[in-house]
């Protein structure tokens, strides 16, 4: 008996994934697009139920140090224009510029503020920031999980960043294409603050691609919802598409 | 063969996109605290309209600006009626460079209440005068893109007037009358050259790539200066004096820079004008050289309740002349009204839906004894209708003859009135 608990404890052991190796697999599924333009849109729902829409049309530049992005904000119409640059950096505090139409002004902004709402919505900036596994630190391995007669992978992440709005992430990842369906925050105080739902995925020329965010806040009952449209991956983008230039085109 | 060309160009027409958009509002003040014989109030309609065509690297735009003060259609005329059109250009860009022709209005600056080096372009002073718009200036350009700066050569092609309402407008800076004589203001400008003669800039911009990474511009520009000189001439037999704007050659270097350290962000603008021209003024008497700096401090406190943000916002404002022998020296005759001010305020930003927002703030003129203290609040509703609405009080100096003074200078008894204001404005956003 002691035999074959030791034997299936080995076998449990060969097949379980540490929440480092998962990230990567998780990662890798997801990387490789090069770049992609989309446009966005954005649903706001307050604890009431009222709807309120935001549109973007928006640009990723994928790449190692830190993605590059672009948004171009279509409505609110009196926001309309309005663009957002970022280089993300994975060692230090990101670049990041606003354009602002109605002044034809480029201004830097600082960007420690990581937790800051986007848009009044329930994102945050760094929500909305490309999954990069050398932000987090991971111990110990994901636990197989069973939810609607689905298998997971349930994992544990903690934010590096001091500036990170969350103490701990909580990620369920499926045990057959390593994508991620939904993730728990948990704030500064170590409370449970929002839970993302993601869905319809997409594969576009062979790379996995978000279609849905929901985002519920717990602790003020608001949603945001954000879904992709059109998305193209591979478009040929390059550095010069994500100057500064660009802001005022 | 006209057909043929105009099915041409409608057809190339269809290729490209065009995009709209604008605003229609209604823009009011009260006036709680003011000189008398001035209005106590204001009622303007404003739209502005900005179409856009972009066909590949070809890019087309118009922007036009009109507003209608309800004084206009009495007989208490303020001269604040009109149409504007502030854009018309085509531009041009390839691999790494951009052409530029047309009609615009350029941004320079890092500081957030008074930019010293946003000198592109003219103000338009028939707009709400404590937060003047700027006016479109013809201008050729072509710009060369490195990886992280840019190169520009601009050449503007006529030196505009500087727009003003007419009395008895609260922000016509002017009085009716001094002592016994009338007082008008007359915007066409005196010059020893040609308006037309083209005024050119040399622009070099860009960003470092560092722990503390700084946006940079460095300019150099021979041609007309933005600052006005301003010469009464006074004609006894009539009994008035007119102000005339005296518009004057210079060479000028110009700076301004932002530091992101954390969350705080470090700006400096400056600039250092050598005055080329020769008796400008019917005194005789020419410009002096001068040089300005501003400082600014933004740091911000975030998530500070709920996901609201705190912008500390300090900056400090300084302007001098070098020579000051037989020269039109003192800020005062160059209404320069940031000569050595300091601003203190805050942004507060809800982050919410409807990007609420409160700014709010104080200007002490430490030279002059003068405060002024606004507060202005800015929300959204229903996602297409944009409300603001502001406070602003403004203690002018009580013994020299600042811009404020002349503004609250009652001509009866020559006392000077502290000025008061709310205001609202509505705007339906298309």
């Amino acid at each position: 008996m002691k035999r074959l608990l030791l034997s299936m404890a080995m076998v449990a052991n060969v097949w379980a994934i540490s929440n480092y190796d998962l990230a990567k697999k998780s990662d890798a599924v997801m990387s490789g697009y090069g770049d992609a333009k989309a446009e966005m849109v954005m649903t706001l729902i307050n604890a009431n139920g009222q709807e309120r829409q935001r549109t973007m049309k928006s640009m990723v530049l994928e790449k190692k140090g830190g993605d590059k992005s672009l948004m171009e904000f279509l409505t609110p119409a009196d926001v309309k224009g309005t663009k957002f640059l970022s280089y993300e950096h994975a060692d230090k505090d990101d670049d990041q510029w606003l354009y602002l139409p109605a002044l034809k002004r480029v201004k830097r902004i600082a960007s420690k503020n990581k937790s800051g709402s986007f848009m009044g919505s329930e994102f945050s900036y760094e929500d909305l920031s490309a999954f990069n596994i050398e932000k987090y630190n991971y111990s110990g391995d994901a636990q197989e999980v069973t939810v609607n007669g689905k298998k997971y992978y349930k994992s544990e992440r903690i934010p590096n960043s001091k500036n990170s709005g969350y103490t701990k992430q909580v990620a369920w990842t499926t045990t057959d294409t390593f994508l991620t369906m939904k993730v728990d925050y948990y704030d500064r105080k170590k409370e449970l603050l929002k839970t993302s739902t993601l869905s319809d995925y997409k594969k576009i020329s062979g790379v996995w691609r978000i279609g849905k965010i929901e985002m519920l806040n717990h602790q003020n009952d608001k949603k945001t919802i954000l879904v992709w449209k059109n998305e193209t991956i591979k478009n040929g983008l390059s550095d010069k598409d994500f100057n500064k230039r660009v802001l005022k085109r | 063969m006209r057909p043929l060309l105009g099915l041409f160009l409608f057809s190339s027409l269809l290729y490209g996109e065009f995009e709209y958009k604008g605003y229609v509002g209604v823009d009011t003040q009260a006036y709680l605290t003011k000189p008398a014989g001035k209005h106590p109030g204001n009622l303007t309609l404003q739209q502005q309209l900005e179409l856009k065509y972009i066909e590949g690297d070809f890019e087309a735009a118009m922007n036009i600006y009109a507003q209608e003060d309800s004084y206009d259609l009495s007989d208490e005329k303020n001269e604040r009626t009109f149409i504007r059109l502030d854009e018309l250009y085509g531009k041009y860009y390839f691999e790494n460079d951009m052409l530029f022709c047309g009609r615009n209005i350029r941004f320079w600056g890092a500081l957030e209440v008074n930019n010293i080096v946003d000198t592109f372009n003219t103000k338009d002073f028939r707009t709400d005068g404590l937060d003047p718009q700027k006016q479109g200036a013809w201008n050729a350009s072509y710009t060369h893109y490195f990886e992280n700066s840019e190169l520009s050569v601009i050449a503007k092609f006529y030196e505009e007037k500087q727009e003003m309402a007419a009395y008895p407008y609260v922000y016509y800076f002017f009085p009716e009358k001094f002592g016994p004589l009338d007082v008008s203001y007359n915007p066409n400008r005196k010059s020893s050259e040609s308006l037309y003669r083209p005024t050119l800039y040399l622009s070099y911009s860009g960003s470092t790539e560092s722990d503390y990474p700084i946006d940079y511009a460095v300019i150099v520009q021979h041609g007309f200066d933005s600052q006005r000189a301003f010469d009464s001439v006074v004609d006894l037999a009539s009994l008035s004096t007119e102000f005339v704007e005296e518009v004057y050659l210079v060479n000028k270097l110009m700076t301004y820079n932002t530091m992101v350290v954390g969350s705080t962000l470090l700006k400096v603008e400056a600039l250092a004008t050598d005055v080329i021209d020769d008796n400008v003024s019917s005194s005789g008497k020419t410009v002096a050289d001068y040089y300005q700096f501003g400082l600014g401090i933004e740091h911000t406190l975030t998530s500070l309740v709920g996901d609201s943000d705190l912008g500390l916002l300090s900056e400090y404002y300084y302007y001098n002349t070098f020579d000051q022998s037989n020269k039109i020296a003192t800020d005062l005759n160059l209404f320069q009204v940031f000569q050595n001010d300091l601003f203190v305020g805050f942004r507060y930003t809800f982050n919410d839906a409807s990007d609420s927002s409160i700014i709010a703030g104080a200007i002490i003129d430490m030279d002059y004894q003068e405060q002024s203290y606004s507060f202005k609040y800015e929300t959204r509703l229903f996602d297409v209708l944009s409300v603001k609405a502001d406070y602003a009080y403004i203690n002018p100096s009580k013994d020299t003859l600042t811009a404020y003074h002349l503004m609250g200078l009652n001509p009866s008894d020559g006392t000077v009135s502290a000025h008061q204001r709310v205001g609202l404005n509505l705007s339906y956003y298309f």
